[in-house]
């Protein structure tokens, strides 16, 4: 049997999970095609266009795997709460009723719903609901299957915390392996680069940013290759709580990587109309504010052209490297100035000595 | 006695304020007086409260907030030093907005004392005591009183309205009905006990029936539905209610004031009909099968009820990137097509302009206007195509 993910939304953090699971249960994973220009067309027809990019461009995934990929049975899970009362934006926890609304095929729609914030609708439950509408209500069996996803699932998270680019250990992790490489940071510029995954990995989003980044001379640190521990430490300097299901990602990240000395500059990339992310960024932009560190705030949406794009990242580089030097010609100064300090005193001794 | 001369001190130099949307004022101006608080009562919603909420907030926030964090300037401009907020989990950004106004406030330099009624605790419990706590007040019968005197605002400020509903479109002078509703609202406001709000309501509704209403026009019905504050604040939603009554169409709003009080303050085990939430879980199934936050599915719920009641349209409002309510308006042209019910929706911010509004719901009414006449046609012609029916087969039968 073929199961169709659309590669979109949760796919960037779950994806090898999904693959352990469905796979050790005997189901065939087929994955949309990556996102192109026609497709975000193609989604954006079917909602109103108030809609936020991610969210269109799911649409037009699962459309793709539709009429492209011949499956007839698409996988749209609606993850609701993570944690008591900590809930996900409106159109992710109805994402699977978007869809059945929206796209008018005839589909096999698998919505499991995941609640923590309800009694009854734990992992378990969310799992049992993703493989009983194809047959499979042996709950022994899913169990297991639970843990072989999450032995991927864990893989790649300990791929991502070692400085991986999230893709290329998703890719990884996929095949069984563990690579943890040894890395030498020689960028002169480091730059924290903070998006939800949806829109940070897909390459039609976010124009490709880490090579642009690359090509600049900068490193780019992700939230990804943060323990849990810290984004929350994270969220502490900027004074909040949780209240997002994905805030941990982007006010976690960026309280942690602001109290970061090693982090020259903060970069958040938000699609336009995102809520949650609205909010988000101002409070970072208040805390950036008040601790000194540069923040480019980059809003997408699918008319962004990609030269505005790439202007904007290189005049923050630009800024951020006359700053690092304008720092170290200061450093230099300082260092000079009490050097000759120590001299004259010494001089001065010498004198005294003298006489 | 010292103490007590510090605290009633400490008292007089607090002053109340709290945001606006449309009628809460009375109610909620009525709780605190009664609980012995000094206020300050901001003006309605206006264009000088926008314009100051949204020069300080980020774009993208909805419309609630900006005017919230413009009613919060207003008031510490005109002296108010504690301020109120709601805030509620597992809805949508609003949880978010009480610490995000509070610290923007804080960064423009104001002091002040910031009470939120946090509802992730008890619902009924906290409000007395958040009520207490921005009061000062200690006595628990003046509380429950002051409460009292407040829900029976409510129900007041609701029935005044429904009635205006009905009437807006029949009236023969228009303006009539929306006067002696201004009237009704004004001594509901200066009413000081239970008593005196049942006398206000009952020689509004006295004035009411002198009303000359038009019997024989043909009055549409549309239900108006949406985002809570949107739909409730008449500055917010342009007066959505009078511009259709005015041409002629019958309002029913899916959310009254007291509707909803009802349904947070009782508790579930004494509710005895079906909640505005239950009812709306139940019809939109088909559509929504789970909770997505906000009004979501009151709306998508309450559009399908339209439809079982046989209305001849629907009229969806909300704030301009509402999250909730873009599920919600993705989700309507399919409730829409399947449900066969007309479905106008109109999402409002700061830019929003009166004139293409009003254009916008004028055509929409001509639509509904026609359809029913086409409805109507086709069931006289239903009617006049079997009764030739009838009449054929007798000719044919006799002929036989």
């Amino acid at each position: 049997m073929k199961i169709g993910i659309p590669r979109a939304l949760g796919y960037y953090n779950y994806y090898p999970f999904w693959f352990g699971f469905f796979g050790s249960l005997g189901l065939e994973i087929v994955l949309s095609d990556k996102t192109t220009k026609k497709l975000v067309s193609d989604g954006s027809a079917l909602v109103v266009s108030e809609t936020c990019l991610p969210v269109k461009i799911y649409m037009g995934h699962v459309l793709n795997l539709l009429e492209k990929k011949g499956v007839d049975i698409i996988y749209s899970p609606s993850i609701q709460s993570i944690d008591h009362k900590i809930y996900n934006c409106s159109k992710l926890r109805g994402l699977p009723d978007l869809v059945r609304n929206v796209v008018k095929k005839d589909f096999l729609l698998i919505e499991p719903t995941l609640d923590k914030s309800e009694k009854n609708q734990g992992l378990y439950q969310y799992l049992y609901e993703s493989v009983a509408p194809l047959g499979i209500t042996d709950k022994k069996a899913i169990k297991k299957a639970s843990k072989v996803g999450w032995a991927y699932q864990n893989n790649f998270t300990g791929m991502t915390r070692d400085g991986m680019h999230p893709i290329e250990a998703m890719e990884t992790a996929i095949k069984g392996k563990v690579v943890i490489k040894s890395r030498k940071n020689n960028y002169p510029i480091n730059i924290a680069v903070l998006a939800h995954g949806y829109n940070l990995y897909d390459n039609h989003v976010s124009m490709n940013i880490f090579k642009k980044l690359e090509n600049l001379g900068v490193k780019a640190h992700v939230s990804e290759s943060l323990s849990t521990e810290q984004m929350n430490e994270g969220l502490k300097v900027l004074n909040t709580n949780l209240y997002w299901a994905n805030e941990l990602e982007i006010s976690g990240a960026a309280g942690s990587f602001m109290t970061n000395k090693n982090i020259d500059g903060i970069l958040t990339l938000t699609a336009f109309g995102c809520g949650p992310d609205s909010l988000m960024v101002e409070r970072i932009t208040r805390y950036a504010k008040r601790l000194q560190k540069p923040l480019l705030n980059l809003t997408v949406d699918e008319h962004t052209g990609e030269a505005g794009f790439i202007t904007r990242i290189e005049a923050f580089t630009d800024m951020l490297y006359r700053k690092k030097r304008a720092n170290i010609v200061q450093n230099l100064n300082k260092q000079i100035k009490i050097d000759s300090d120590r001299q004259e005193v010494v001089y001065s001794r010498d004198t005294i000595v003298k006489v | 006695m010292q103490a007590e001369d510090n605290n009633i001190k400490a008292n007089k130099e607090r002053i109340v304020a709290f945001p606006q949307m449309g009628n809460i004022r009375i109610p909620v101006a009525a709780v605190l007086k009664a609980m012995g608080a000094n206020l300050y009562l901001s003006p309605d919603n206006n264009k000088e409260a926008l314009s100051l909420g949204t020069r300080h907030s980020t774009e993208t926030v909805c419309l609630p907030y900006k005017l919230n964090l413009g009613n919060y300037i207003q008031a510490l401009e005109g002296g108010a030093n504690v301020l109120l907020m709601f805030s509620a989990p597992g809805t949508c950004r609003l949880g978010n907005y009480a610490k995000m106004a509070e610290a923007k406030l804080k960064e423009l330099g104001y002091e002040f004392e910031f009470i939120v009624f946090d509802m992730y605790k008890g619902k009924f419990v906290e409000i007395v005591k958040k009520f207490s706590q921005a009061t000062g007040n200690k006595s628990i019968p003046n509380a429950i009183k002051g409460i009292k005197l407040g829900l029976a605002k409510f129900d007041a400020l609701d029935e005044i309205e429904r009635k205006l509903f009905y009437l807006r479109p029949r009236e023969i002078e228009s303006g009539t009905a929306e006067k002696i509703y201004l009237s009704g609202r004004h001594s509901i406001d200066r009413a000081d006990t239970v008593e005196e709000v049942k006398n206000a309501i009952q020689s509004t509704l006295d004035k009411y029936n002198s009303v000359k209403i038009d019997n024989n026009k043909e009055i549409l019905k549309v239900h108006l539905m949406g985002e809570f504050f949107v739909l409730l604040d008449p500055f917010t939603n342009m007066n959505i209610e009078k511009e259709l009554g005015l041409l002629g169409v019958e309002v029913e709003r899916t959310i009254m004031l007291s509707d909803w009080t009802n349904q947070t303050l009782v508790p579930k085990w004494n509710k005895k009909t079906e909640t505005h939430r239950q009812r709306a879980v139940r019809t939109a199934k088909k559509y929504l099968t789970r909770a997505v936050g906000g009004e979501c599915i009151e709306t998508v719920g309450d559009a399908v009820y339209a439809a079982e009641c046989n209305v001849d349209g629907v009229v969806h409002v909300g704030p301009f990137n509402c999250i909730p309510e873009i599920v919600s308006q993705c989700i309507l042209p399919n409730v829409s097509k399947q449900e066969n019910i007309p479905v106008i929706s109109l999402l409002m911010d700061e830019q929003t302009g009166k004139a293409g509004m009003i254009t916008r719901i004028e055509a929409f009414v001509d639509l509904i206007r026609r359809q029913r006449k086409v409805r109507k046609t086709r069931i006289i012609q239903r009617k006049t195509m079997k009764n030739s029916l009838k009449t054929h087969s007798r000719v044919r039968i006799a002929s036989r």
